[in-house]
């Protein structure tokens, strides 16, 4: 079947999404459809999933015009969208899942499981699958449960497929076992839009690419007749470097500095180090196992191996008390599960991590934690009504800055930022940028872990790219740009 | 006119039902106002014989105070529970262990404890005391090492610990009748201007100790953190486990110091139901006065008035003649109403 969308175009309040984009698949094709976060790429699918209705612009099918206002009716016109989070029951057998919602019956009513296994097995023999069907989903690995989401899709006579990101979550051996699928789908004449940050994939996998930046379509053609290197550039743009960090740097002293670490999981042979008074920053794509690294090394996660050092001293931090205690603070991402705590008060929420230091006897020092506070509220500019609000009452950045507040109350020698600038609009992010800045200028060591290019640029001295648990390089200097950073952070090597 | 009327009216009425609404201590307290007056009205109040009737009224204040001491003072400790997302159901089987031990410890019989010991009276009462609470405080504090490092849900934990403490107490205690001294009912029983007001002034004098530990201290905050958002808390260097181990050790205190207020009060104790049910009643007094059963809000205050307000109601419906049986549903009714009024605020 051959899809074809015309002119399409989306907004989102005033935010306009998609600005007439054309966008087509044939059978027997894979089609890589790249970007950076926020570029339109899930909205345009979200688009031919039936999900959203387009503002304007047509789609059609094998030249028919079709209208889709539900996922249902895209998927009766045989368009299956395989979501990140895949939709299956895991404590069901596969054949269960296969006809979830229009399960075969015999003709008293009762389920006729024979069938459905029959059919279940006759589908995984043509894609040459070896799977019970009658296995639990939950015995299955991530591989397989792609496989049999995929499976489910084609048992409903799906011929075009789109898959986002289906490789994020899966090892190496079950990527390969997900891509011997979609070769063999691409034999038999399915089309697939293939979502992914990952390049290499994609010059493995996919016969065709098309790339998205600001809602334009800026580029398309043959995987054949480019390089990773070239869809990086496409995907960020021309420009590089957009704002030149120059900071003055006396020679300091090294704060932090991680030897080896592994946790057998998330993260692997992991070694950096920190001086007081630099901004250092990691990034990388989404799942490249930064979170998780530093919230084992304060004590907060899995444990680990390899040795950590804080002012030259080998540590092992336990728990976060302990962490506060030496000076080791973690700022952590999603503000909303993570930071705040939204039934306390705008006051409480910025000296929670100081309470056991301003308590005597257990008593909080009321007056003491005021000044604190009022004292943050001038330095970090956070503007509210009443320190005894709720923490909910404030927006999104002035939030933050509390978070950030909470933590400058402790003084310490090291502070590590994770996505600090998430769901902060722009005024907002530059001041914490300039807090951030500051914060170094006085000494103290930074961590900055942030899956935004521009904002490491913006930030940071030096800058670690992380891939896959472990890291892929570091820019520095001129190599400081998106389009390396973006090219380390998709498993590329600069040289 | 008439439609400019029913627009004030109509704002006022607004106003009332967003304070009840967002501010559960005006919900419980005007319900707590509306039981006094329809149990005032059942004492029959009449202005002639005013004088009487206040020492009828009065009376009938100290009878109901009194009886809810001792759960009362288990829903102070509940509360916290409650408020840090957690749940005790061993309340009631705590509360008979510990008695048990009071009472073996100050037994005038031929096993007594501390008499074969050679400590008599108040000595003795003060070390029962001590051994009481410092029971109480271990049985909780098993309770919360199940639940902090065996990473158990509170409710299971404490389900188990239920059917165990009393169970071990009830075959521990077959065929032994300790004899509680008479000077050891005095704790209960001293009498404050002809009246029995100590039960009532340990309810206050606890309440108003957890109530200043809820509000000023860093334990007290933390259990509202821990409630509120535990995983945020741990990333604020608060150490949770112990935060919850302290919480469950109070209630064991407050378990034992009930306890002991219940020894005193009677004189001996049932093994098979004593303190049954307070689990319940401990939680639906929490529930009424405004506590997220969720965690994350709530009052010592809160659950001070929850408690009158059950403990009103059931006094009204004695007077009103409502029998025994159907006393129970109207809790019900009362606990369910509350939990539908804190879901409408959660909503807003």
């Amino acid at each position: 079947m051959n899809v074809e969308m015309r002119g399409i175009y989306k907004s989102f309040g005033a935010n306009e999404v998609l600005k007439d984009v054309r966008f087509s698949i044939v059978p027997g094709e894979i089609c890589a459809l790249l970007g950076e976060n926020g570029a339109g790429k899930s909205t345009l699918m979200n688009i031919l999933g039936g999900v959203l209705p387009p503002d304007q612009g047509e789609i059609y099918l094998d030249g028919n015009l079709v209208d889709f206002r539900t996922p249902a009716d895209s998927l009766n016109a045989g368009i299956a969208f395989i979501h990140q989070e895949l939709n299956l029951i895991n404590d069901l057998s596969i054949y269960e899942n296969m006809f979830i919602g229009r399960e075969l019956k015999q003709k008293n009513g009762f389920l006729d499981t024979e069938r459905m296994c029959r059919e279940t097995s006759q589908l995984f023999d043509r894609m040459s699958l070896d799977l019970d069907p009658r296995t639990m989903v939950r015995d299955l690995d991530a591989s397989y449960k792609q496989i049999v989401e995929i499976s489910r899709a084609l048992m409903m006579n799906a011929s075009i497929l789109i898959m986002d990101e289906p490789t994020s979550s899966l090892t190496q051996t079950e990527i390969a076992r997900v891509f011997d699928m979609m070769r063999t789908l691409k034999d038999h004449g399915v089309g697939i839009v293939f979502i992914s940050h990952k390049l290499n994939e994609v010059m493995q996998i996919c016969t065709s690419f098309a790339i998205l930046r600001d809602g334009v379509k800026v580029a398309e053609g043959l995987v054949s007749n480019v390089t990773t290197s070239d869809l990086a550039r496409l995907m960020v743009g021309h420009e590089i470097r957009t704002m030149a960090l120059q900071r003055e740097k006396e020679d300091s002293h090294e704060v932090l500095r991680v030897d080896k670490l592994s946790d057998d999981k998330n993260f692997h042979d992991i070694s950096f180090s920190v001086n007081a008074g630099e901004v250092l920053g990691i990034t990388g794509l989404l799942g490249d196992g930064r979170s998780e690294l530093f919230q084992s090394i304060i004590g907060a996660a899995r444990d680990y191996s390899g040795q950590v050092y804080f002012e030259q001293k080998p540590i092992k931090v336990q728990n976060t008390t302990q962490a506060v205690d030496i000076g080791l603070g973690y700022v952590p991402r999603n503000r909303k599960e993570n930071g705040i705590i939204k039934d306390m008060t705008i006051i409480e929420n910025s000296s929670i991590v100081s309470w056991p230091r301003i308590s005597k006897f257990g008593f909080i020092n009321q007056f003491l934690q005021n000044q604190k506070f009022t004292e943050q509220v001038r330095k970090l500019q956070i503007r509210l009504e009443r320190g005894t609000d709720l923490i909910t009452s404030l927006s999104g950045g002035n939030q933050q800055k509390v978070v950030l507040a909470k933590w400058l109350n402790t003084e310490p020698k090291v502070l590590i930022l994770d996505n600090p600038t998430q769901g902060v609009d722009v005024g907002a992010k530059e001041e914490i940028y300039d807090i951030i800045l500051n914060l170094a200028d006085e000494g103290v060591g930074i961590v900055v872990l942030s899956s935004e290019a521009q904002e490491v640029i913006r930030v940071c001295d030096r800058a670690l790219v992380m891939y896959h648990g472990a890291i892929q390089g570091e820019v520095v200097g001129e190599t400081m740009n998106e389009h390396d950073i973006m090219r380390l952070a998709t498993g590329v090597s600069l040289n | 006119m008439k439609n400019l009327k029913s627009e004030s009216s109509e704002s006022i009425l607004t106003r009332i039902t967003t304070q009840w609404q967002t501010k559960p201590f005006f919900s419980t307290g005007l319900a707590l106002l509306v039981m006094i007056i329809l149990q005032t009205i059942a004492l029959g109040f009449d202005f002639p014989s005013v004088g009487s009737w206040f020492g009828t009224w009065l009376q009938n204040w100290i009878n109901i105070l009194r009886n809810n001491s001792g759960v009362g003072i288990i829903a102070l400790g509940m509360t916290l529970v409650i408020i840090s997302g957690g749940i005790d159901l061993s309340v009631g089987s705590t509360l008979v262990a510990i008695g048990a031990l009071v009472m073996m410890m100050i037994d005038i019989g031929p096993k007594g404890i501390l008499l074969n010991a050679g400590i008599t009276g108040t000595p003795a009462f003060i070390i029962a005391i001590i051994v009481a609470v410092i029971g109480g405080v271990l049985l909780g504090q098993v309770t919360g090492l199940l639940i902090t490092k065996g990473k158990l849900p509170p409710f299971i934990v404490t389900l188990g610990t239920m059917k165990i403490f009393r169970s071990v107490t009830q075959q521990f205690m077959t065929g032994y009748n300790p004899t509680v001294p008479k000077e050891f009912l005095s704790i209960a029983s001293l009498q404050i201007g002809g009246q029995l007001l100590m039960p009532i002034l340990y309810w206050l004098i606890l309440a108003i100790v957890l109530h200043i530990i809820s509000m000023r201290t860093t334990f007290g905050r933390q259990v509202i953190a821990v409630g509120s958002n535990e995983r945020a808390t741990k990333l604020s260097g608060v150490n949770v486990n112990k935060v919850k181990n302290r919480i469950y050790a109070l209630m064991g205190l407050l378990v034992s110091l009930s306890a002991v207020l219940q020894v005193s009060r009677i004189g001996s104790m049932d093994y098979a139901n004593a303190g049954s049910g307070y689990e319940m009643d401990a939680i639906s007094a929490v529930i009424v006065g405004g506590t997220r059963m969720s965690g994350g809000r709530g009052t010592i205050l809160g659950t001070v008035l929850g408690t009158l307000i059950i403990a009103v109601m059931n006094n009204l419906l004695n007077l009103v003649g409502v029998p025994p049986f159907l006393r129970e549903a109207f809790k019900g009714v009362i606990v369910i109403g509350s939990v539908l009024l804190q879901k409408k605020e959660s909503n807003s």
